[in-house]
């Protein structure tokens, strides 16, 4: 059996499930007396290849084309689809990266083929190759395997083989050739722009010595300023109960309680919050509690240090002017 | 967005792990294991029966008092005594009347309420134990996945749908989205207690409607461990009056058990007059009671929660059977609301509908034409003995308690006949009286508190059901015409659903002058009071993702 490994880099950096595939791929040619074969796609990736010869496979073959420097959808079907005509292969392997989710089941449908994503394992059933894949979030597994003709396509799940398993080629290095394909701009139909990395929510609200923590009695959204203002003067991070988050007033990594964060800061102001259970389960362990209310039988102040029986409206401003001046 | 679907293929699709569902995978399960021993063809395999449950374990969302009549079980599980978590056998029985001090005993115990060989146990610990007990047969059991559509073909069902996983609020897949399974079985039974979704749709759809429409009861019950020698094991009381009106149905339940547990709820029939009535304060009032305040004191809540029961009986019971499906327990109006016993008849109609099963998949026909003989068996059983005989019984309170008391005596003495038969009865939400225009938007915080020790409020009893949900998915509560609640259902019924609801969903907020509804859905405990009782039948109980809801431990 001849096998492919499809295996994934983005800006000169592999995916490292791609070594753990290549693995799949050694022991499922040891199980069916087959050979490996690696591919590596892209711009002026060829230390790529020569490091991926370096391990135990017949023959790395370098796909590269100045329209495949950045990964689409339609470029790498197109190129790929020309590779795995020209090399035959009979089992064609990708990591289960989201990528490949992206392309190679419609690769696998350019060549009119099946493809078994996401496996976690195989058997060599007599001859014939069985996918095991989970189903039901793991409570169970099928078994999977290919009809009709090959070649045939799966992508094994990130951590299903062990990529320190990989072996090294045995006299030192495979060959490295060059595969030809013929891409045209026009095949491509999306354009990739700037590669950015998403901003990573910068709250993490476990970390913060001082919460300002709004319920209900914010009122409405635009009133969330006021309690943003006190919190910047008293160095803290905003956080509300889970009306507010569910209104969307504020996102949902702010949210404090039993479906929430749980905290426990040196100090924690609650700005016109009840003091529902659910609420209080998550910042209970709090240091210091400060709690402002109206209603004087509200619960919070059964766990508050400090009650303030009064209308936030009238506190925020009063208590942010004061911290601002102390500042100077 | 077309969406790929895993298929899988089933003989048995089982849309809820309850007494029904589990009575009917662990039958058949046996009856195939014998089949397959007699050497008879086609082979069979309890692994092609899969059964849905959309709670984070077994037993999650069973909610019952509960007095286990064991007659059903003992078919199930003949040696049942041995193993099954049954808490303790009913010692002392006793039905009281409650004005608002005075508690009376009544004389004698009707014999429908006598308990006497009866087990008080806890339902959530008896599925759990049955649960174990259909995965060593080799049963499929999903836990955490919820059948969102029934498959139809033809006349009937070809199987279910589960949900899609990873959706975020607004119905945009999240990344961690993973389409629902199309799972497609020669027979689906929907076993999903009161009210299920999957069956309600069914119904309409296929117009398998009983003679009368279904009527509900809404239970709201808490679990307390009290102080030790406040009541004994195996104590059983129910109660009538107080704080209902002679106008209402229903009453309560103070059940002994182990270790100085105790059981205690309310019933309500979901078919009164006054919009503002709040089932759960109703219960609260109820704890207030020397009667059971007395039981309660210096003891600690343990866990709380809500579901409806089908009260109807046999006259509201739809077509149970369509080509390739099967309606069982509760769904299929099976509790016999005389007794306020429904977890034997579950378990019964579930082995019927194994027996039925079994004898369509050697015939290799699933069609309508041999499920049939899922009705025959139970017009055979003792589930129509024992329902025959209280068919009208429900119906006779919808005047009051007192004229019910008169039919309810001459029914029984006149074998269910009584004065009518049938007697007819009209959905629950009919009975609401109109406000004309006293609507008025209801401040929340004048609404019924607690004193944290004894009585509590509704979040803090949501907070003890152990209700969680993930927070960013579509609500599950589908209102089809909000319009309707800040306008029409403002004015003429102050909108019930802020009152009905046990566990705070529905909110009306203010909105400029006027109001809008806020639908709170992760603080649903799935009782499915919502879907029954709105006057306007415009919201639909739909199941959110698998996994959520409430945690019934030891219910």
């Amino acid at each position: 059996m001849k096998l492919l490994v499809i295996a994934e880099q983005r800006q000169g950096k592999w995916n490292n499930t791609s070594f753990e595939t290549l693995v799949a791929a050694q022991q499922i040619a040891a199980a069916t007396s087959g050979t490996v074969s690696a591919a590596v796609v892209g711009k002026s990736v060829a230390a790529l290849a020569e490091e991926l010869a370096t391990k135990d496979v017949a023959e790395v073959l370098l796909v590269e084309h100045d329209l495949l420097e950045s990964y689409t959808p339609d470029g790498y079907c197109t190129g790929l689809k020309q590779v795995i005509e020209a090399a035959t292969p009979d089992l064609v392997l990708f990591p289960h990266t989201y990528q490949v989710r992206d392309f190679a089941p419609a690769l696998a449908a350019m060549l009119g083929k099946g493809m078994v994503g996401d496996c976690v394992g195989f058997r060599n059933e007599g001859g014939k190759l069985v996918f095991v894949r989970q189903m039901f979030q793991g409570k169970t597994v099928a078994d999977v395997t290919f009809m009709g003709a090959a070649p045939w396509f799966a992508s094994f799940q990130s951590g299903a083989f062990r990529a320190d398993l990989l072996t090294a080629h045995r006299s030192g290095k495979a060959p490295v050739n060059a595969a030809k394909v013929e891409l045209k701009a026009a095949d491509i139909r999306t354009k990739p722009l700037e590669m950015f990395k998403e901003a990573k929510s910068a709250v993490d609200l476990t970390q913060a010595p001082v919460i300002v923590a709004i319920g209900r009695g914010i009122k409405a959204r635009e009133n969330i300023v006021q309690a943003e203002a006190l919190a910047k003067a008293m160095g803290g991070e905003i956080a509300a109960t889970r009306p507010i988050c569910d209104e969307g007033w504020l996102p949902l990594e702010r949210q404090i309680g039993s479906s929430g964060q749980t905290v426990a800061p040196k100090l924690y102001l609650a700005l016109g919050i009840s003091g529902a259970i659910q609420h209080v389960v998550g910042m209970k362990g709090s240091r210091t509690i400060v709690a402002v209310n109206k209603d004087q039988h509200a619960p919070i102040f059964e766990i508050a240090d400090y009650g303030i029986v009064a209308d936030i409206f009238e506190v925020m401003p009063a208590l942010t002017a004061e911290l601002q001046k102390t500042k100077g | 967005m077309t969406i790929q679907r895993e298929q899988l293929e089933a003989d048995v699709l089982i849309v809820g792990a309850g007494p029904a569902g589990l009575g009917c995978a662990l039958h058949l399960a046996n009856l195939i294991t014998k089949h397959n021993a007699s050497g008879a063809k086609p082979e069979l395999s309890p692994e092609n029966i899969y059964v849905l449950e959309k709670g984070r374990e077994m037993g999650a969302h069973q909610l019952s008092g509960a007095i286990l009549d064991p007659r059903g079980l003992r078919e199930l599980v003949p040696d049942f005594e041995k193993t099954a978590p049954l808490d303790t056998p009913v010692t002392n029985d006793g039905v009281y009347f409650l004005s608002k001090s005075r508690a009376w005993k009544l004389p004698i115990t009707p014999p429908p309420l006598a308990n006497h060989g009866n087990y008080i146990v806890s339902l959530n610990k008896i599925v759990k134990w049955l649960g174990g007990l259909v995965e060593k047969e080799g049963v499929n059991l999903f836990t955490k996945f919820a059948g969102k559509k029934l498959i139809y073909e033809g006349h009937g069902v070809a199987g279910v749908l589960t949900e899609d996983k990873g959706v975020d609020k607004n119905g945009k897949p999240k990344e961690n989205f993973t389409p629902g399974y199309e799972l497609r079985a020669k027979v689906t039974v929907l076993s999903e207690g009161t009210h299920g979704s999957l069956t309600k749709e069914m119904v309409n759809r296929l117009k398998l409607d009983g003679l009368n429409p279904q009527v509900f009861g809404i239970g709201v019950k808490e679990l307390w461990e009290a102080r030790p020698g406040r009541i004994e094991p195996g104590f059983v009381a129910h109660t009538m009056g107080w704080p209902l009106g002679s106008d209402m149905y229903g009453g309560g339940w103070v059940y002994g058990m182990r270790d100085n547990r105790v059981s205690l709820g309310s019933v309500v029939a979901l078919e009164y007059a006054n919009p503002e009535f709040d089932p759960h304060e109703a219960f609260q009032k109820f704890k207030t009671h020397p009667f059971v305040r007395r039981i309660l004191e210096g003891g600690t809540l343990v866990r709380y929660g809500a579901k409806t029961l089908p009260y109807g009986g046999w006259y509201s019971m739809p077509r149970s059977y369509v080509d390739g499906a099967l309606i069982i327990g509760d769904s299929a109006s099976m509790l016999n609301a005389q007794r306020l016993k429904g977890i034997h008849t579950a378990i019964k109609s579930g082995m019927l509908a194994a027996e039925t099963i079994l004898e369509a998949l050697k015939a290799g026909d699933t069609s309508a034409k041999t499920l049939k003989l899922y009705k025959e068996k139970i017009d055979q059983s003792y589930i129509k003995e024992e329902l025959w005989k209280v068919r009208n019984f429900h119906q006779a309170f919808h005047g009051g308690l007192w004229k019910g008391m008169v039919h309810a005596a001459l029914q029984y003495i006149s074998g269910g006949r009584g004065l009518v038969d049938p007697m007819r009865s009209e959905a629950g939400y009919k009975d609401y009286a109109k406000r004309n225009g006293n609507g008025a938007l209801v401040d929340q915080s004048t609404r019924f508190k607690g004193d944290g020790k004894l009585t509590f409020d509704r979040l803090t009893d949501v907070f003890h059901s152990g209700t969680r949900h993930e927070e960013d998915q579509p609500s599950h509560l589908k209102v089809r015409d909000l319009d309707i609640c800040s306008s029409r259902c403002v004015e003429e019924y102050g909108n019930p659903c802020q009152y009905f609801c046990p566990a705070a969903v529905y909110e009306m907020v203010k909105e400029g002058d006027g109001s809008k509804l806020k639908i709170n859905a992760a603080n649903c405990v799935h009782c499915k009071t919502c879907d029954i009782a709105d006057p306007y039948q415009i919201i639909d109980w739909t199941v959110p993702e698998g996994g959520g809801g409430p945690s019934y431990d030891g219910m």
